[in-house]
């Protein structure tokens, strides 16, 4: 079998392994590093034995065995007999039916994700273990992924694992009334991770793992074990409408194009068809949240063929209700460009008076790019240019700023005047 | 989110920590340098521990280094320092925070006697299409 065969079976199976070993040996630490070796031995046997009727069994087992001779060696030289002793034999891990395995199987990977989201980590840990141990990508992807050394991510993993031990995190599925915190702290990692890498497609080339997708398929894992979660729904399809733009939104130079400006040919559709048809069910059912309505404002940009076919007025109503629900000076934002469409840009530009103001969101690019399209809607182009460079000057994004540059120039050119060459974008600043 | 923070320093003989090695410096007692050892300490231990510290470099005497120019017919070598500038670049950290509330919250404290800390963000090769 070939190394990405092995790969694929691997990553797969790796959520349920692990979270097998945890739930029966409780130490994070050596179940992951039995679980390691156990992908040895597999890498070793897999490509001459064939592949085992059971993959997730076969790793299960050697890894369980690698546990225990790893406990007896220890407890012969500490004598603590009544510890191996305590410890799940290897075959009650494994389901015992494929009916009831299958729902056991999704609870541990549920279990796994909340134990990698608990609230002892910082939010850059909880993102880093669940991309290790849930998703099972390797250190080495991770950091390349999230642009910093592998030494450091190895180190902000391990310490996570230890942060869990020291609190005593017990592996199991949180009490009742921690649950819908825990999942919410799920979602919010699933979706940092999304939106890190949806915001960095840019650069897909470089990766051998698009975080995008990786967040998308733990999102649907986690769908599939809270099917009632109107929330965990809306996610999903936030995701998906997002997503569903990617091949829009870089131009071949590497350059950025603003929503408005995207060929929507380019849209995938059946993404389309799934997040409409994700957040439409969710909608009625529930208490109605965050991610559900950010998902239900995707859907109408998504349904608008032509830029100039956006229900707008439907999307100010939902920045609205968001507003009531989460108010953060990021949706006003948000909301104010809505009232710009629906009722002229001056209608707009009230809205920012107070955001200017505001100590946080005036050094954000954000607030001034918005400022200067407003401006430039209502004709007031000198104002607008300058209100493009102030925002120039706070981006961080490099073809955000090479954009805002280009608005801010007097004469405004349609595109830049040099091309971008495909290479600057491998000059990440944080890679050497 | 990555920010760099940039330590500039004029220790005098230079040498590391450049709060020893400043005016500014040598006129604490040691006992609030050891306060402040401490809290630095702390510091990182915070911060490691947080998975926000990054990377961390210290920097040689500026008089070691060596300054390319550019020019049409090539480049242009000559001996350091760079500028004649009274604080000279000494070393620094990255850090990856969530916020920017955050990463000034851990710059302001890399301020030390004798020097000044510049809190910079690191820009980054994706973006936003809304």
């Amino acid at each position: 079998m070939t190394t990405v065969g092995l790969e694929q079976v691997w990553r797969e199976c790796a959520p349920d392994v692990l979270a097998a070993l945890v739930r029966g040996y409780g130490d994070f630490d050596a179940a992951e590093d039995a679980m390691q070796e156990a992908l040895l031995a597999a890498a070793r046997q897999w490509p001459t034995d064939g592949l085992p009727e059971n993959p997730k069994g076969w790793l299960i087992t050697v890894a369980s065995r690698r546990l225990v001779d790893q406990w007896r060696s220890e407890q012969a030289r500490a004598g603590r007999e009544q510890l191996v002793a305590r410890r799940t034999p290897a075959e009650e891990l494994l389901a015992p039916a494929a009916d009831v395995a299958a729902v056991g199987e999704r609870d541990d990977s549920l279990t796994l994700l909340l134990l990698c989201c608990h609230p002892a980590l910082t939010r850059p840990s909880q993102v880093a273990l669940t991309l290790r141990a849930v998703a099972g990508l390797s250190t080495g992807q991770i950091a390349r992924a999230f642009l910093v050394p592998e030494a450091t991510m190895a180190q902000r993993i391990s310490r996570a694992k230890s942060r869990l031990q020291q609190v005593g995190a017990r592996f199991g599925v949180p009490a009742a009334e921690q649950m819908s915190d825990r999942v919410v702290a799920a979602a919010h990692v699933l979706y940092l991770v999304f939106t890190e890498g949806h915001a960095s497609t840019t650069g897909a080339g470089l990766y051998d793992v698009l975080l995008a997708d990786e967040a998308i398929r733990l999102t649907r894992r986690l769908q599939e074990c809270l099917p009632q979660s109107g929330e965990v729904a809306g996610l999903l399809s936030l995701m998906l409408l997002t997503d569903a733009r990617r091949a829009a939104r870089v131009r071949r130079d590497g350059s950025l194009v603003p929503l408005a400006e995207q060929d929507r040919t380019l849209w995938d559709q059946p993404r389309i068809r799934e997040g409409v048809c994700l957040v439409e069910r969710a909608l009625p059912t529930g208490p109605v949240g965050p991610f559900q309505l950010q998902a239900a404002i995707a859907a109408v940009h998504a349904e608008a063929s032509r830029a100039e076919d956006t229900d707008w007025a439907q999307i100010e109503a939902l920045y609205r209700m968001l507003l009531d629900l989460a108010p953060s000076p990021v949706i006003t934002l948000n909301h104010a460009v809505a009232v710009a469409m629906v009722d002229g840009p001056t209608a707009g530009l009230d809205r920012l008076g107070p955001l200017l103001q505001d100590p946080q969101m005036r050094r954000h690019h954000r607030l001034h790019a918005v400022r200067g399209h407003l401006l430039e809607m209502d004709g007031r182009a000198e104002e607008a240019r300058a209100s493009f460079a102030i925002a120039a000057g706070l981006a961080t994004s490099i073809p955000e700023q090479r954009y805002l540059n280009m608005k801010a120039a007097p004469r405004d050119p349609v595109r830049p005047a040099v091309p971008i060459p495909e290479h600057s974008r491998d000059q990440g600043p944080a890679q050497s | 989110m990555k920010y760099v923070i940039l330590i500039h320093a004029n220790p005098d003989p230079w040498g590391h920590p450049t709060s020893i090695y400043s005016e500014e410096g040598r006129a604490l007692p040691p006992e609030q340098h050891e306060e402040m050892d401490r809290q630095f300490e702390a510091l990182l231990t915070e911060i490691s521990a947080s998975g926000e510290f990054v990377t961390a470099e210290a920097l040689a005497d500026p008089v070691s280094a060596t300054l390319y120019g550019w020019t049409a017919r090539g480049h242009l070598a000559t001996e350091g320092p760079y500028a004649e500038a009274k604080e000279h670049l000494a070393g620094f950290f990255i850090i990856d925070c969530a916020s920017r509330e955050r990463a000034e919250e851990i710059a302001a404290q890399f301020a030390q006697p004798g020097g000044v800390v510049e809190l910079r963000p690191v820009m980054w090769p994706g973006g936003d299409d809304q």
